[in-house]
């Protein structure tokens, strides 16, 4: 233990990127920012991830949108956006001066358009970074999504990495059979970090018409709920990739985050939480700076992937 | 354009009452957002502190007490909120075991709420079950504007009346009918089951003033179920009256970032560009393509208009919570 800190750093790097502290706020979740900045200081999180973005606007599905579920909700937006050209015109001009780094999130539905949104957008000043939203419909390959196969994976990737010399995270989804090789994946093919987890696949249903809660039928879990699984998913991607991995999945409180952390996450990325209390990523950055004080850690990094396991016990597969 | 402010306060709740079999009122001590609160605009309350029911509930303004400066003879002179909710889910079951002097998570105040309709000489207040509750902030609000009077009264200024039709399946089952008398207003009432006033729907005491009086200059604010809503912007429409409606969605952030409470409204852009025959000519039928199919755009590229009344396509997404929750009747597509 080395002497007691009173002053531990909250800095974290994702590769290249430095970020004042490890809390992030998540991409759908968060608007472009602007939503929340009449109600808390953007300038105090580690950094924001704006919703996902595709090269033209899009729709997004017919509500509802949402239902609630035992400590959780499911969402089925649709990938709603506005679209390049007026993320560019309309929202970027406030994140600049939001005094916090923002990274991009961005999908396509084929390879070549995941790459040149990833080079129109790596030509911007004031984007820090993308993140790769690798969990939506492929249309070419009849409904698969880019993240259920390394292959797929590597391939949009690999093309976005050449497409880029930006900071490029890649948004891994959890309804995947072996998530240890989709990072790898990912991390063979250039990217500087990955992110886990995107929303589970659900269903709710109205006993009384019959019916799916959604217009969607079915729609992403998210919030407590899947703490469990998004932790657990962490703890494995982190245990083969090299690169920083990005915990997400129900992180509510400083304890939360602090799980993430020690199970192998860099950074961490509050969604739903954000809708409950808006403050709980501040909180968070509070919360975590107590913890290390309390126990004498100097740094973040020296939390990150702390876990303690007995030789004998369960092993990552 | 600098975001309007939104704050999060923790308010005393100072009244807490069950006024109808499951009807309750609310009244929050928070002066913070008594003063910015705007009618038909909301909050969005945490009814609980654990995880489960997860989400906050968003309730319009029943009432609104901006804090007094001079004299504070009530104890809601301060600055207070008054919701009134009904019970119908988890989260509104948890809140009735609130407890007054307890304090309550409250974030607002949210959305764009009524806006006065310019011009016009008569306000109809139309609503249906809970739905009635943000319509008495707002006759509260217009009798304000008509000259800070307690009572309406037929004088000057561009508005000279106020006009309340309201419904519900019973007679205990319709908020605010009080209020409304101590405001001078006499609101006509519909009552399903006969119980009280007239025997059928809000919407047929609109039918019938429409009918019988004409109102030619009266404007409309309307909040009830979604069927309701439907038919009053129907009948609105036919006598060519502007109305304003108050409409419900599910939400989870309120603030406008997750794009969940979806409403469905014209889009007229798209529709004037297609009407526009330079627009036309320069491709507009290949962004309808991939709206409305491709025998559809084909005609259009033949300068045909589709035989459809109201074509599918020109349709978008707002949101409930930010565009909303008050839209001008018009613009929504009821299905």
């Amino acid at each position: 233990m080395s002497p007691k800190t009173d002053n531990p750093s909250l800095q974290v790097n994702l590769g290249s990127l430095k970020l004042k502290n490890p809390v992030i706020a998540a991409s759908g979740t968060f608007g472009y920012g602007e939503e929340y900045s009449g109600i808390i200081p953007l300038g105090s999180l580690g950094a924001i991830v704006t919703k996902g973005l595709s090269l033209e606007p899009r729709k997004g599905n017919p509500p509802p949108r949402l239902a609630e579920t035992p400590a959780g909700m499911l969402n089925a937006i649709g990938l709603e956006n506005v679209g390049l050209e007026i993320f560019l015109q309309e929202k970027l001009p406030f994140l600049r001066k939001a005094r916090c780094p923002v990274l991009v999130n961005i999908f396509g539905s084929t390879v070549e358009e995941y790459a040149e949104l990833a080079k129109r957008l790596s030509a911007v000043d004031g984007i820090a970074g993308l993140e790769v939203n690798i969990s939506c419909p492929n249309v070419k390959a009849g409904g698969a999504i880019f993240a259920a196969e390394p292959k797929t994976v590597y391939k949009v990737i690999s093309k976005i990495r050449r497409a880029t010399s930006s900071f490029v995270m890649v948004k891994l989804s959890p309804n995947v059979a072996d998530i240890g090789k989709i990072a790898l994946a990912a991390e063979e093919a250039g990217a500087d970090a990955v992110s886990l987890i995107n929303t589970l696949t659900g269903l709710a249903i109205d006993v009384q018409t019959r019916t799916p809660v959604l217009g969607n039928i079915t729609g992403g879990l998210s919030g407590p709920a899947i703490k469990p699984i998004g932790l657990r998913m962490v703890w494995q991607a982190a245990q083969v990739v090299r690169i920083p991995v990005v915990g997400i999945g129900g992180i509510v409180t400083a304890k939360d985050a602090l799980e993430y952390l020690i199970a192998g996450a860099t950074a961490i990325q509050v969604g739903t939480a954000h809708f409950i209390d808006p403050r709980a990523g501040l909180k968070i950055i509070d919360g975590i700076q107590r913890y290390l004080q309390a126990n004498n850690f100097p740094d973040v990094a020296s939390l990150v992937g702390s876990l303690k396991i007995k030789k004998d016990t369960g092993q990552p597969t | 354009m600098k975001p309007k402010p939104i704050k999060e306060v923790k308010a005393r709740i100072q009244q807490h009452r069950r006024v109808g079999v499951d009807y309750f009122r609310l009244r929050l001590l928070c002066p913070e957002i008594a003063r910015l609160a705007q009618p038909g605009q909301f909050v969005m309350l945490r009814v609980s502190d654990s995880s489960d029911p997860l989400l906050r509930r968003p309730f319009s303004f029943f009432r609104i007490f901006p804090p007094q400066t001079k004299k504070r003879k009530r104890p809601e002179d301060e600055g207070a909120l008054e919701i009134c909710y009904q019970v119908v889910g988890r989260g509104t079951s948890r809140m009735t075991q609130l407890r007054e002097g307890e304090r309550l998570d409250v974030l607002g105040p949210l959305g764009k709420g009524f806006w006065p309709e310019e011009g016009r000489s008569l306000a109809i207040l139309i609503g249906g079950g809970i739905g009635v509750a943000p319509l008495v902030a707002w006759a509260e609000q217009l009798r304000r504007e008509q000259g800070k009077k307690k009572r309406f009264s037929k004088t000057s200024g561009n508005l000279k009346e106020v006009l309340v039709l309201i419904g519900g399946k019973s007679r205990d089952k319709i908020p605010g009918i009080r209020e409304f008398m101590r405001m001078g207003l006499e609101p006509q009432i519909a009552t399903e089951d006969g119980s009280l006033g007239f025997q059928g729907l809000a919407t047929d005491l609109l039918e019938r003033e429409l009918v019988t009086q004409g109102h030619k200059s009266a404007a409309l604010y309307s909040c009830g179920p979604l069927p309701m809503l439907a038919r009053v912007a129907q009948i609105t429409d036919q006598f060519d009256l502007p109305c304003q409606v108050l409409l419900e969605s599910r939400m989870a952030c309120g603030v406008g970032a997750c794009l969940g409470c979806a409403v469905k409204v014209r889009d007229r852009t798209l529709r004037g560009a297609l009407e526009d025959e330079d627009a036309r000519a320069q491709g507009a039928a290949v962004h309808l393509e991939d709206r409305c199919g491709e025998e559809m755009a084909g005609s259009w590229r033949e300068g045909l208009a589709p035989i459809i009344a109201e074509p599918p396509a020109f349709f978008r997404y707002v949101r409930g919570c930010k565009e909303g929750p008050v839209f001008e009747a018009r613009d929504i597509l009821w299905e």
